[in-house]
């Protein structure tokens, strides 16, 4: 199946006059197909929601995209085009979901307007039949009483409800791929499982492919096919998700799961990884987690690994995992 | 509801009858039914307030002046409020040597001293219509507003959600108007109440000094300016139209507040 989406090396950096650049994404490669559910995991600063806001080329102002990077969606390069032509883009065929429900909805617009501006962004449409497309939307994305709640404003809704309207948002013009920044962090956890059960939904009934950037590996399990682990500005682990579950490589990630506290082990105590994710003005040589890493050997301090197939549809940037022994 | 506020409305009120009311069972505010025997005649059942030095009535020049003094403050506010609103808007949203020019252009209009454009306008054209003064003080009074217009338009342009509008593909002109825009009326409201005490003051002033509304045309700071000469023999004739600002500007102050509490609860 061709890729809907390819990101190739991915450089992503803020220009400084006089001094070095700084680089939060290094060389960052994946691909997304039609449909498929994507997770893009990793700590804070680690440049994962970076690289969400570049695929439709939303970079804060002074990042800039490096000369060789790609991000090609159904072929087009992205990163070539222009304003005018980029807006196609946005919205119709790649969509963003934010983190916070509380703040990406405008608080004077009542949401069935918002949505529906989300229609009128990419196509002519009466009034009455914006309001028909919105109503159907919210029933889609498990809104109660769509007619009551089309007409409410943000405050009136609650934390899920109002997700679900940014969904909606998302998808009022039917769009290929879905990008969701950290979508169920402001959230409880029940609401939570129903976001991201509604997320699995829609891929399937609408053949939705979905970027699922999370810090939290636990939501991954079972609704992702693939999961990219993603440390210091570049991916340390790629494989699906069974396979991560099963048997991770890379330490950074078996760090990762053994953070996460389980009911059916033994240990009580979480084990967390030591130090902290290192600034991107000053990222540590060879393997940057090398300084974190408990089995690190002499080699990670001055190589860096690349990402090499390591088992069945896994690859892992270790020199360890890969086999060196020294 | 806040007391402050309630005793805004009852004066707003008030004033709103006087205005719409007084005129019409005061008769003719120019009438000088007796200048020999008739003037300077004490509150009455007759007239409410007395009569002037002309034997007019008092209270019809006030009722009347009411009129003139709130017609000209909204037109005022009304003109400042567009004119500041799209100025500001243009000045918060667009980049580069446009937005600069905007805001250039808006600290020139707060760094010319209205008062004296406006004697010197008003020096030059002579006497003109209550709207047109109106229109002439909404001309001078913008760019308090566009500078308001301009910090909230900075305020909303950074907002997650007109993040996500860009993101889902809206145009610029799409996001300014339909996101940004709406968010800045609060603050509009709010300064444009505020606004009306200027205005009716700046008007006022105007009249008194003799540029503003002219004799024999009843305004409230014309009122001033004869009754000063009569201090003495007939205070009334002075604390009247006095009085009348007072309540007027209080007015216009605290419903300002009100709205300002209502309104953008996170500013007190």
């Amino acid at each position: 199946m061709t890729p809907l989406l390819e990101v190739i090396n991915l450089n992503i950096f803020f220009p400084r006059a006089g001094g070095e650049s700084s680089v939060p994404v290094d060389d960052v490669s994946f691909t997304i197909s039609p449909g498929e559910m994507v997770a893009l995991v990793g700590e804070s600063g680690c440049g994962k929601t970076l690289t969400g806001l570049a695929l439709p080329q939303l970079l804060p102002r002074g990042a800039e995209i490096g000369g060789l990077s790609a991000i090609r969606f159904r072929g087009t390069d992205l990163t070539g085009l222009g304003e005018n032509e980029l807006r196609t883009y946005r919205g119709r065929r790649i969509a963003m979901v934010f983190q916070d429900p509380m703040t990406s909805l405008n608080p004077v617009m009542r949401v069935g307007a918002q949505i529906a501006e989300a229609i009128h962004a990419h196509r002519t449409v009466s009034r009455r039949d914006a309001r028909e497309r919105v109503l159907a939307l919210l029933t889609e994305v498990g809104i109660a009483d769509p007619p009551l709640r089309i007409d409410a404003y943000p405050h009136q809704l609650s934390g899920g409800m109002r997700q679900r309207i940014l969904i909606a948002m998302a998808l009022a013009a039917e769009p290929d791929l879905l990008v969701a920044d950290e979508p169920t962090t402001a959230l409880d956890v029940t609401i939570q499982a129903q976001i991201l059960e509604l997320l699995d939904h829609l891929r399937t009934s609408r053949k939705l492919a979905v970027l699922l950037i999370t810090h939290d590996l636990g939501i991954v399990a079972g609704r992702a096919d693939r999961v990219l682990v993603m440390y210091a500005g570049r991916i340390v682990e790629s494989a699906t998700t069974a396979e991560l579950f099963s048997h991770p490589a890379h330490p950074y990630t078996r760090g990762l799961f053994a953070a996460i506290p389980r009911l059916d082990a033994e240990t009580t105590r979480l084990t967390p990884i030591g130090g902290t994710v290192p600034h991107p003005d000053n990222w540590p040589t060879g393997c940057r987690f090398h300084p974190r890493c408990g089995v690190a050997i002499a080699h990670c301090v001055t190589h860096r690994p690349a990402l090499e197939s390591i088992g069945p549809d896994q690859i892992a940037a270790c020199w360890v995992a890969q086999g060196r022994r020294a | 509801m806040k007391l402050e506020s309630r005793i805004g409305l009852a004066l707003f009120a008030l004033l709103v009858i006087v205005a719409i009311a007084g005129p019409l069972v005061a008769g003719d505010p120019l009438a000088q039914p007796d200048p020999l025997h008739g003037a300077f005649l004490l509150p009455s059942g007759a007239h409410w307030l007395g009569t002037d030095q002309l034997s007019r009535d008092v209270f019809a020049r006030l009722a009347r002046g009411a009129r003139v003094s709130l017609l000209i403050a909204a037109i005022a506010v009304a003109v400042a409020a567009v004119i500041g609103s799209m100025i500001g808007l243009v000045a918060g949203t667009a980049t580069g040597i446009v937005g600069r020019c905007f805001q250039r252009f808006i600290n020139l209009g707060l760094a010319l001293p209205r008062i004296i454009v406006l004697l010197v306008v008003l020096a030059a054209v002579g006497t003109i219509a209550p709207a047109t003064l109106g229109v002439l003080l909404g001309l001078t009074g913008w760019p308090a507003v566009a500078r308001l217009v301009r910090g909230e338009t900075l305020r909303l342009r950074v907002a997650p959600f007109v993040a996500a509008a860009q993101a889902l593909g809206a145009t610029r002109l799409r996001i300014v108007l339909h996101e940004i825009f709406p968010g800045t009326l609060p603050a509009v409201l709010v300064a444009t109440t505020l606004g009306v005490a200027d205005a009716i003051l700046l008007e006022a002033g105007l009249s008194f000094i003799g540029v503003g509304v002219r004799a024999p045309a009843p305004s409230w700071g014309g009122m001033i300016l004869e009754a000063r000469d009569h201090l003495a023999n007939a205070p009334w004739l002075l604390l009247a139209p006095c009085l009348a600002l007072v309540v007027a500007t209080s007015t216009a102050t605290l419903l300002g507040e009100a709205l300002r509490r209502s309104l953008q609860p996170e500013t007190r």
